[in-house]
Parts: C-alpha cells; structure tokens; sequence
C-alpha cells in the first residue's frame, strides 16, 4: 500500500505523453500523427520529445489539412496499425468530420465486420485560454451522436493515461476529449501499463442529498462546489462520467435513487448537450420515481465563446452556478 | 363580433379570479365604465367595469374560478345574432390548456433554469387542477397509501416533496389511533331542562345560551340581576336537556317555543346569547305580548357569516387539547381560557352522544360554515325594547351583523371583547341588562 506522500504526482499533459510512451515502448504498430506534434513537441506539448525516442517514422508530422490526416490514420488502422491522430485544436476537427463520421464509424459495419478501425484521435478542446470563438470549443457531443465511434473525456491525469492505454486496446474508433486547462492539472497516476474502463462512469465524492453529474473540467468545479456545499449541511456526490458513449447508465441512475435531486453540469452549450441525454435518460428510467424536484442542467451559454477574458468566463458554468442551482435543489427552492 | 369580458389581473400574485356576483342580468344592456360584476382574489374583493358598450350574454356562473387574460362574457352589439358561447370558460376543467400552451422553451437561458421551470409551470400549473407533487412523492405516498391531495406541499408553487410525504407518515405513525368512528347520534325525548333561581321578585328573566354552551354560562350575569327571577333553558342536545333530533332551526323554535309556552309566564325579559339570540328572536316575533324586553348578545341569524372551523372544531374535539384553541377563538384575550378552564369544558363535553347531537345539530344550522337561517325579517319586526351587544373582536359572528338592527334597537359594541360579552366583561353587560330589568 502506498501513503498519500508516496503518489507519484504527473501533470494531465504528461501523464497523456507517458500513456503514449507505454504503448509505443510495447507495441510497434502504435504511432502518432497530428499537426506540429513531431519536432515542435504539440501545440501544447502533448507529445514532447517522444520524436527523439521514436523517431520520425512512428511520430509524424501532418500537413495542414485535417481531412487528409485523419484520412491516412482511418487507413492506417484499417491495414493493421494503432495510430493516434492529434487535433491540434478540436474546433479544427469539423474539418476531419467526413473521415470521423462516414468512414472511421462505419467501416467495420458496411463491411460486415471484415474490418475494424482501432484508430485514437484526440481533441484538445474547452474555453479558458483566450483563444476565441474558433479554438475555444466543446464538441464531443457531435461525436457522441454517431453510433460506431467511442467518447471519452478524462478529468483526471490518472484517467487520461488509463482512458488513453484503453482506447488503444479498443477494436474500434475512440475519441477522447481532453480539456486544454486540465493539461497543467498535477494529480497522483500510478506507474506502467493499466487502462480505466471505457464506458465507466467514476464517483468522485459521495453524498445523499443531490446529484451532481459533470465531465471535463466541470467535475473539478462541481467538486470544489461540493466542499462549499458540505459546510452549509448539503451532501453533494459528483459523478464524473468519464466517458460519454457509451454512457454508464447505471452509476448515474443509481446516484438519483439515492439522492432525487440531479444537476448536469458540462461546459459544452447547454441545448442539445450531454446534460440533456443525461436528464433524458434520467426521466426515461424508473429512477424518474425517485426524483424530487426538476432536474437542472448546467451549461455553455448559446453563443460562441468571447475573447474579452471575463465573457468567457461567464458564458460557461462556474463554482457559483454550481452552488446556486444545488442550493435550490437541495432546499426545494425549484 | 362580440366584445369579450376578460377576467382582469388586479394583484401581482393572482392567478385566477372568483366571480362573486354580476350586477348586469344576462340579456340586459350596459354602457362601458358600468359596474359589471364583483371578484374576489386571494387577497381582495373588487368591482370590474363593463370594457365596452353591449348585450352581456353567456356570464360565467357566479363562484366559478376564472384564469386571468380569459373570457368570462361575452358583450354583444344591439341586432349581433347571439349563437351559442364563443369558447368555453377556462375555469371549467383541466383540458383547457392547450399543449402548445404549455410548451413553452427557454433554449437560451443558462443562468436560471428557475426561470425556465416557473414559466412552464405558471401555465401549467393555471388551469389544471392536478396536485402538484414530485415523481418522489408520488411514489412514497402510493406506497404509504395516502392521498396526494390531502398533504400540504411546502415545495415551489405548493408543490407536494418527498419530505412532506415522509413528516406525515412521521406524523401517522406517532399519531394515537383515531377514535372509531364517530358515535353515532341516539335520539332523546323528554322536555327541555329548565331550572330556576332561588329569589327574586318581579318580571321574570329568561336566558337563553348559545351553541355548545350551557345555563351555567350565565352565572356571572346572574349576579347583577339577583333581584328578578331567573329562569335558564338548556338547548335541545345541551346541559341537561335531551338530546331531541332537531333537523332545522324551524325545529329547534318549536322545541323552544314549547318550553317557553310550558313556563307559563305573565311576562318575561328575555336574554339570549348566539344561537340563543337568535332563537329568543325567533321568540320575540311570535311571543310579543308575553315578553316586555329583548336582550342579545352577539346573535346569529343576522347574516351569513359564521367561523365554520370553529363550530366543528369544539363539536369535533374530545380532549382539552384539541378544545383549547377553539374555546381562545370564542374570546378576545386567550388568557381567559385557562387550561383548567378548557378542561372544565372538555369535562362538560364527554358524553359522546351530546357531542353527537351538537355535531349533527351543527350540520342542520350551518352546514359548510354558514348560517342556514336568517332572522332579519324578524328582526325588522319586533316592537319590543330590545338592546343588542357585542364584541368588536368577534371572531366567530362579525359584530358588523348588529347594523342590521332597526333604529329603534340599542346597541353596545364592546372593543377588545370577543364572542362571549357575558363572560370577558360580565360587569358592564350586567349592569346593561339590569337597566333593563
């Protein structure tokens, strides 16, 4: 057993590059692909010096067209190998989308399962940086609507290496999501190979007296709201989903069986968003009986995310969004 | 077209309006600013103008509940062919809001899902008689077996949660078993109990107590006006009378009348409280020339208004402390009623079959709070001197009755004194009735 003062502490960026390290140092057939990944290490570091150990032939630099990467790794996986292709930014993704939606999603259903395509594409995605309405995005829901594909969006480090390590052994298609204010984020990651459930939600606080579901940087917010809330008598659990399709039904229906009171917390615009398939799901199942007050969902404001540093912080859900709607809740205020 | 007459928002908080009464007949023509009809909200009574020349036809009937912003009549031009109603009333049941009504979205509204979730219940929640009640509730309250509509919702709007289902199966399960059903009233026969005081000469005084009171309640008065004869009659199913079956107040005269009758007097000053006001009124408009002067104190029969949960709470209770409150509503100053005092009236109470009778008493003279019988008239009628007295605190008659007294009738209205005159300032309602007698 470890003490708390023996955790190793990785930062998210490195534990995702230590998570590549692993596969590549133990599979030849993984190799990366992505726009400024080789020598210039990532637009945020991500890959690091991984070219000086791999080489240029397993760390590939791509040119300038989203559509044509995310091509050549769909047809990488499909003739064997295990590619990871970067997004620079996750907005650029649109770009790709074709390759994402028609081929890498069906392929292996259009032909009768002959073939599979076990590619990993990563998003860096999320507000926060000043970036601006065109680098600054939240899509993972676009890719969650396709059936085919795989969505996962680690919160932790120890999760984006053990989500990561498991899409490579996935058969088919995993997108993951990683929030580009997380890749500062220091947290404990266990040492060598081991992979985090896809499909698997995680409680990260448990409580009785409501709900609280969020993904990506959402969960450190709702759980930093949480300890808030302790203090004032509330008893918040935070779930953090993790991964978003398939989605861990049971653990979220479970939590509102126990506490009747559920808020959707996610940074992504709020209609159409994972806080609406998850309330959905919610009121579609016999958990419904357990509810007692309306679910509240938490989300992007409708509009493109601002440069001007204080709109964008206010056009996403923030810990006081977080406490008033759990106060509400709580207190049977709505 | 017809001219719709639309049920005005007159308060911030009002959802709906009651019509109380229209001052237009259907078929009748009004001019625009004429009073049209009388609403009452939660919080007011008013009156609303005619919004238009016109014919007023197909009126909402007077007690229905109205939405705001809906029809309540229709104003029709002089010659408008008037065919069957426009629409129906929205006050008429729960299918009159239409879904799309009650779709409302508010996509872009990140900040309050509040807001979002007060809009669609306003509309919602206007027009449907449906308890409201989370999926939470529901279910424990199936479970427990117990009646949605019976629980008091502390949620939003009266919304029924989880933890007003569990306080009242908290509250059942430490509640004592309710009493068996309530015993069932046994008929007496037999005349009314009459007793007398020892001395005095002169006119006779007769007294008359009110509902679920007794003769012994006069005894402070009886004090001042030692000097006459008193004569005390218990109420039919009160003190030491039988319990007669009364099903009215037609009834409860006659058996009253009848003791009158038996007494046999020359003359007689007579002195009633509440309901015994009203029956000594009764007395009056038939007994004229056997009585030489009215005394009434805080009389029912002038008038509608009654405190209908105060009636059946004191029929209703069988311990002091379900007594207690009511007994506080009868007086201005709560201090008056004593615990001993309250256990003093609950002793008095314990023949079963006497709460009966007042119970089933109670139901023939007010049914759902209201005084059935109406002694106006009668009122107008009598020639006798009469004084009438009350309290301007009255919480269970409105002293206002007492201005409905011909002018010739006196009348002392008492501040900080309640229902019972003879008991919260014996002195000065002695001294009255012995400048009488």
């Amino acid at each position: 057993m470890h003490t708390k003062t023996d955790l190793r502490e990785l930062s998210y960026a490195e534990a995702i590059r230590e998570a590549m390290d692993i596969a590549m140092a133990q599979d030849e057939r993984v190799i990366l692909m992505g726009e400024d990944i080789g020598v210039y290490g990532g637009a945020f570091g991500v890959t690091g010096d991984l070219i000086e150990k791999y080489g240029m032939d397993r760390v590939m630099d791509t040119p300038i067209s989203e559509l044509g990467g995310a091509g050549v790794a769909v047809g990488a996986a499909m003739t064997g190998l295990r590619p990871i292709f970067e997004f620079q930014f996750s907005d650029f993704a649109t770009l790709g989308m074709e390759q994402i939606v028609n081929q890498a999603a069906k392929i292996r259903y259009m032909l009768g399962g002959a073939v599979s395509v076990p590619v990993v594409m990563r998003f860096p995605s999320g507000s926060g940086t000043g970036a601006a309405a065109q680098h600054s995005q939240s899509l993972e829901a676009w890719t969650a609507h396709v059936p085919g594909l795989k969505v996962v969006q680690p919160a932790t480090p120890a999760d984006a290496k053990g989500l990561l390590l498991a899409a490579l052994e996935d058969p088919d298609p995993v997108m993951i999501y990683e929030h580009k204010i997380l890749y500062k984020m220091k947290g404990h990651v266990p040492e060598g190979h081991y992979t985090t459930p896809i499909g698997k939600a995680a409680v990260m606080r448990e409580g009785k007296d409501l709900t609280i579901v969020a993904t990506a940087i959402m969960v450190h917010k709702a759980l930093d709201a949480a300890e808030t809330l302790a203090t004032e008598g509330i008893d918040a659990e935070v779930i953090d989903l993790r991964t978003i399709r398939p989605m861990d039904r049971d653990t979220v229906l479970a939590s509102v069986r126990k506490t009747g009171r559920l808020v959707c917390v996610y940074e992504a615009v709020k209609t159409l968003g994972v806080g609406a398939e998850v309330s959905a799901m919610v009121a579609e199942s016999d958990a419904f009986d357990y509810l007692d007050a309306p679910i509240i969902r938490l989300g992007g404001a409708e509009c493109p995310i601002p440069y001007n540093p204080e709109l964008e912080k206010a056009v996403v859900p923030q810990v006081p969004d977080i406490l008033e709607a759990a106060r509400n809740l709580a207190k049977g205020r709505i | 077209m017809p001219t719709e007459v639309i049920m005005p928002k007159v308060d911030m908080d009002m959802a709906k309006g009651k019509i109380m009464s229209w001052h237009i007949a259907e078929g009748e023509r009004v001019s625009k600013g004429d009073p049209l009809f009388d609403i009452e909200t939660d919080k007011a009574a008013m009156e609303v103008e005619a919004p238009a020349d016109g014919i007023l036809y197909h009126t909402a009937p007077e007690g229905m509940e109205i939405p705001i912003g809906t029809p309540c009549a229709w104003l029709y031009a002089e010659g408008e062919d008037v065919g069957e109603q426009p629409a129906p009333f929205a006050g008429q049941g729960a299918h009159t809001v239409q879904p799309e009504q009650a779709a409302v979205t508010d996509e872009d509204d990140t900040t309050s899902p509040e807001h979002a979730l007060a809009s669609v219940d306003a509309v919602a929640g206007e027009a449907t008689d449906k308890v409201r009640a989370t999926p939470r509730a529901r279910s424990l309250a199936s479970g427990a077996g117990l009646n949605l509509a019976d629980l008091i919702g502390t949620g939003p709007r009266g919304r029924v949660q989880a933890q007003d289902v569990e306080n009242e199966i908290a509250l059942r399960d430490t509640r004592p078993a309710p009493p068996q059903t309530p015993v069932a009233f046994r008929a007496e026969t037999g005349a009314l109990a009459v007793t007398r005081s020892k001395g005095g000469t002169g006119t006779p005084i007769v007294m008359i107590h009110g509902f679920a009171s007794n003769a012994m309640s006069w005894g402070q008065i009886e004090a001042h006006v030692k000097h006459r004869p008193i004569i005390r009659i218990d109420l039919p199913g009160h003190g030491k009378s039988p319990k007669l079956r009364i099903d009215s107040f037609a009834d409860l005269v006659r058996e009253m009348r009848r003791a009158f009758d038996d007494l046999n007097l020359e003359t007689a000053h007579l002195v009633g409280h509440s309901l015994g006001g009203a029956i000594s009124i009764a007395l009056a408009d038939t007994r004229a020339k056997r009585l030489s002067s009215l005394t009434l104190l805080a009389p029912a029969g002038l008038g509608p208004d009654i405190n209908g949960n105060a009636v059946t709470g004191i029929c209703r209770a069988t311990r002091t402390e379900s007594l207690a409150p009511w007994l506080r509503a009868l007086v201005a100053n709560e201090d008056l009623v004593t615990d001993s005092y309250a256990r003093l009236a609950m002793e008095g109470r314990e023949d079963a079959n006497l709460r009966a009778a007042q119970t089933r008493l109670a139901d023939a003279l007010f049914p759902d709070g209201v005084q059935a019988f109406d002694l106006r008239a009668a009122l107008q009628r009598i020639d006798l001197p009469t004084r009438i007295l009350w309290g301007k605190q009255d919480a269970i008659i409105p002293w206002q009755h007492a201005l409905r007294a011909p002018g010739h009738m006196a009348l002392h209205l008492f501040d900080g004194i309640g229902h019972m005159a003879h008991i919260e300032c014996p002195d000065a309602v002695g001294k009255i009735i012995k400048s009488v007698v």
